[in-house]
């Protein structure tokens, strides 16, 4: 453990015992403490280099079966006591809920993660930051001078966390987190593209390749210049993995998410062990992927959480729980799913969530397509609860005969995310990794394309 | 707050004087440049944040947060550095002073186009929006109530939601207020004290029948007294609202996608203005190649429109008197009957693009630095009637509100789901359809704009703006008879 660490939990388990002596039943106090560099580009131009210190408690109490939260980022004697008086307040005022309990800690004790706390990370300055985002932007241009990034950001986090609570949780843990976005089109005379982005994240500064960013982006752009309308038809659609993110991702976690069953609001409610999805996809949430965007030793209640199968072979697994979730289906514990930050209640969700690839190569996907669109990325509505989807097609490529034709304009997908979902027809072998999600090409079949 | 701002600038700036090599005058413009140190702002920011959710019975979430910090930014030969701290301390000012100036050096090594602050009017004194200033304060309206008695509140408006109908399967009421204190000093003459309230509410139904959900919502925020919020919108009638609007939509069919004439509600007119029209004429986007770049004085819409953004519209929740640059609030004219008169501007845009700034810089906590932003963004209303405006249709939609998103991009072309939409055929309304969505060119559906209603309603204070950190804002305007694709199945 190191000094931070000690020092954060010691903290904790300060105002957890004053908590206690001030009549709380149970608390439980998480502490946060974030160094962050950012150096930001607009207009292929570097615009201003930011540095923010920051440090927050988050301070959950229960009181006669009655929770109460409140935080804070002042950290002095005077302002945590009124935090801690806000939430007891706040649990006075609640109505009482016999699932609102804080979690024992489980069987095993978290242990430290590989590769999230990358020691490169203490010592990287704000000008290795704004390197990074001049290569990204070197790569970009010297790609095609058509090529604006419209903005670009290259950032670094220091991040300590800590959690202690009156049922014994405690535990402590460095991560760095290093994120690379960039956002851009490329103009042509009159001709403008779509926009596209290209981004990475990892604990592991070596992860993140600024150079290779910047190539995929302008690649991506320049061939979505001199975009053509299409008709409409009814066929087959692949989603990039961004696509698949922007379309797919939110409404697997929503549907897996306990906290949407109990509130009515995901069709898989009921339906383990029943088959959701095509036979072909595996859903998979692994906190312990090394160096992960996502992972993490212990979760917002300080659970540990393990590898959790949500979707194998199409069939639901397993939904997402946090402590209250849990309970309120009388399981006896989490698995791990609470996540958020000092600032708020812990809520429900993943930590690094793929969809498991398939065996087909991209090349080989595409040359088995009579016709079709692959879709960069979409944007666009997508309702969680019905699965309705409609929304416009960013840089898409209209596929002919089992070629890559031409890209289109003005084109609109719609449908049914949950339909889709049981109408994938392949998956590709290639795994694109945005953040903390890795998800291959998915190419699905009757997919309504509006044109013109 | 105010006097320590001002000394640490002060003493910075004196400090300063003289040495290092960023000596100068990097404000250009601005006359009142401080020598050695440039341009130096610093922004005390404290927020004090309540939310409570009440969920299907259950209060979901009732927290309290405060955020305090100070934000410094520094302009050294023309490039910008920013530091955030929760370190107000003296010393904790200095540090972020010393690494501000520290990161605009680095930065000026390295930056292409120097950065020039336009001259603008500083704000200068007390300001207070939705919060009675302190001489008023004995003469104000009923007292705000007390977190307590908010969560009955809302817990009792949940509990009617969900006893609606048996058909309400889920119900989601959120309330949510920022109280802010700002101090705003800079050596361009900014020292302003601000005290601000924004609050709003969220209703979501959800209806079940069979296995179909389907969604309805309500939605609305000011700047404003907790009053202010309840005169706004009549909760009951907004969970009537929501509940009736799901219920219906699981008995309604889909739209045939195509081009069709179509009225917009005072929402979605909000929604054209700000998201698709508004973002393209931010001066950031414009220069970097938006849709409207060097068309000023050309004319991009029909004669009837008129579009504004005006941060001094009292209760508005875009209300904003003075930015975070420290410049004072006004109205910005962006298309003047058709014709693009105006893009939104901070300093640096406006001296760039020979502007004024009309306090369109602003940031959503001290950690943030202020970037262009829109404030209540607004079509002015015209002479038309609605009556007549939805008589004139053969075949088209009267649609309201927004739905569960949209985009839109720098290109003007937009996708925004509608919220509840009807038929009209032969000039009267028919029946509701749903999983509506509307697209098009921005530019080009404002200019196929052949009547605007004479009514005027804000109706998008209840969400937030995201462009890299969220804002709020409001939009709105009158009805307006236009034409655009909608999709459906």
């Amino acid at each position: 453990m190191t000094e931070d660490m000690q020092k954060a939990l010691d903290l904790c388990e300060s105002w957890v015992e004053k908590g206690r002596r001030r009549g709380a039943d149970a608390i439980e106090v998480y502490f946060r403490k974030v160094r962050a560099l950012d150096a930001r580009f607009e207009k292929n131009d570097l615009q201003v280099p930011k540095g923010d210190d920051y440090q927050g408690v988050g301070i959950r109490v229960v009181r006669n079966g009655r929770l109460g939260f409140s935080a804070t980022n002042v950290l002095d004697e005077q302002s945590l006591q009124e935090t801690l008086q806000a939430a007891l307040e706040i649990a006075a005022a609640s109505p009482a809920d016999p699932n609102l309990m804080l979690p024992e800690p489980g069987p095993a004790a978290p242990t430290p993660v590989e590769g999230i706390s990358d020691p490169s990370g203490a010592s990287l300055t704000l000008e290795d930051a704004i390197r990074k985002g001049q290569a990204f932007l070197q790569a970009a241009r010297d790609f095609d001078g058509r090529v604006t990034l419209d903005s670009l950001s290259f950032a670094a986090e220091v991040e300590t966390r800590a959690i202690a609570s009156s049922t014994g949780i405690r535990a402590a843990e460095n991560r760095t987190l290093f994120q690379c976005a960039g956002m851009g089109f490329a103009r042509d005379g009159e001709d403008v593209s779509s926009f596209d982005m290209a981004m990475a994240a990892s604990c592991r500064l070596a992860d993140v390749r600024p150079e290779e960013l910047g190539r995929d982006l302008a690649q991506r752009v320049v061939r979505s210049l001199g975009a053509r309308t299409v008709p409409s038809f009814v066929g087959t659609v692949v989603l990039h993995p961004l696509a698949a993110v922007d379309l797919v991702v939110g409404t697997l976690e929503h549907a897996a998410s306990a906290e949407s069953t109990q509130n009515e609001m995901s069709p898989w409610k009921g339906k383990l062990g029943q088959t959701v999805a095509s036979t072909l996809l595996t859903v998979v949430d692994d906190p312990r992927i090394p160096g992960g965007a996502g992972s993490t030793a212990f979760d917002r209640e300080g659970m540990v959480p393990a590898r959790l199968e949500i979707l194998r072979g199409g069939v639901l697994q397993s939904f997402l729980h946090n402590t209250y979730t849990a309970r309120k289906e009388g399981l006896r514990a989490s698995n791990g799913r609470a996540v958020g930050t000092d600032q708020g209640t812990p809520g429900v969700g993943v930590h690094n969530l793929s969809i498991e690839p398939g065996d087909v190569p991209l090349e080989a996907m595409i040359r088995g397509i009579r016709r079709g669109l692959i879709v960069n990325r979409y944007s666009g509505s997508a309702d969680p609860v019905s699965g309705d989807f409609s929304g416009v097609v960013k840089g898409g490529i209209y596929v002919d005969n089992g070629a890559a034709a031409y890209p289109v304009k003005e084109v609109m997908i719609a449908g049914n995310i949950y339909q889709l979902l049981r109408q994938v027809a392949a998956l590709s072998a290639e795994v694109g990794v945005y953040g903390s999600y890795r998800i291959p090409y998915i190419q699905l079949e009757d997919v309504t394309v509006t044109g013109k | 707050m105010l006097d320590l701002l001002k000394r640490a600038v002060d003493e910075f700036v004196q400090a300063g004087t003289g040495a290092g090599p960023d000596t100068g005058g990097a404000t250009g413009l601005t006359g009142a440049g401080p020598g050695a140190a440039g341009y130096v702002e610093i922004r005390y920011h404290r927020r004090l944040q309540t939310v409570i959710n009440v969920r299907n019975g259950i209060l979901k979430r009732a927290e309290q947060r405060t955020l305090a910090g100070a934000a410094v930014r520094c302009l050294v030969d023309g490039s910008w550095g920013f530091i955030s701290t929760s370190d107000v301390s003296e010393e904790g000012l200095r540090r972020a002073l010393a690494e501000a100036r520290a990161a605009a050096r680095l930065a000026a090594a390295l930056r292409q186009e120097k950065v020039i602050l336009a001259p603008a009017p500083m704000g200068k004194g007390e300001f207070f929006s939705g919060v009675p200033a302190p001489a008023a304060a004995g003469a104000a309206g009923p007292a705000e109530p007390s977190l307590d008695q908010k969560i009955r509140y809302f817990m009792q408006a949940e509990e009617k939601l969900r006893k609606f109908s048996s058909l309400i399967a889920g119900s989601n009421v959120q309330y949510t207020e920022y109280r802010d204190t700002k101090f705003i000093v800079n050596t361009d003459g900014a020292a302003a004290h601000l005290e601000d309230c924004k609050r709003s509410v969220h209703i979501l139904a959800t209806a079940l029948r069979e296995g179909e959900r389907e969604t309805g919502q309500s939605n609305w925020g000011v700047t404003g007294a907790w009053e202010d919020l309840l005169a706004k919108q009549d909760v009951d009638q907004a969970i009537a609202h929501a509940a009736d609007l799901a219920i219906k939509k699981l008995d309604a069919g889909h739209p045939k996608g195509g081009v069709y004439t179509v009225v917009l509600d005072p929402g979605l007119v909000g929604v054209l203005a700000h998201e698709a029209i508004g973002h393209t004429v931010e001066a950031d986007f414009v220069l970097s190649g938006s849709v409207v770049k060097g068309k000023i004085g050309q004319k991009v819409a029909s004669d009837l429109v008129t579009l504004v953004d005006d941060g001094t519209v009292a209760g508005a929740a875009g209300e904003v008197l003075v930015d975070d640059e420290g410049v004072q609030g006004r109205r910005t004219v962006i298309i003047e009957n058709g014709v693009l008169k105006s893009y939104l501007h901070n300093r640096e845009s406006a001296h760039l693009l020979g502007a004024e700034p009309h306090g369109n810089a602003r940031a959503f906590t001290y950690r943030d630095e202020p970037i262009i932003r829109m404030t209540n963004t607004f079509i002015l209303p015209g002479e038309d009637r609605l009556e007549d405006m939805l008589a004139g249709i053969q075949d088209g939609y009267y649609l309201k509100d927004l739905g569960q998103g949209g985009q839109a991009d720098a290109t003007a072309e937009f996708m925004f789901s509608v919220a509840e939409a009807y038929r009209i055929k032969d000039g009267q309304i028919g029946e509701m359809v749903k999983g509506v969505t509307i697209s098009g060119q921005a530019f080009d559906v404002l200019q196929s704009v052949d009547a605007v209603s004479g009514e005027l309603e804000f109706k998008m204070g209840a969400g937030h703006c995201g462009k890299w950190q969220p804002a709020k804002v409001d939009g709105g305007g009158p009805h307006i008879r236009c034409r655009v694709t909608v999709g459906g199945r």
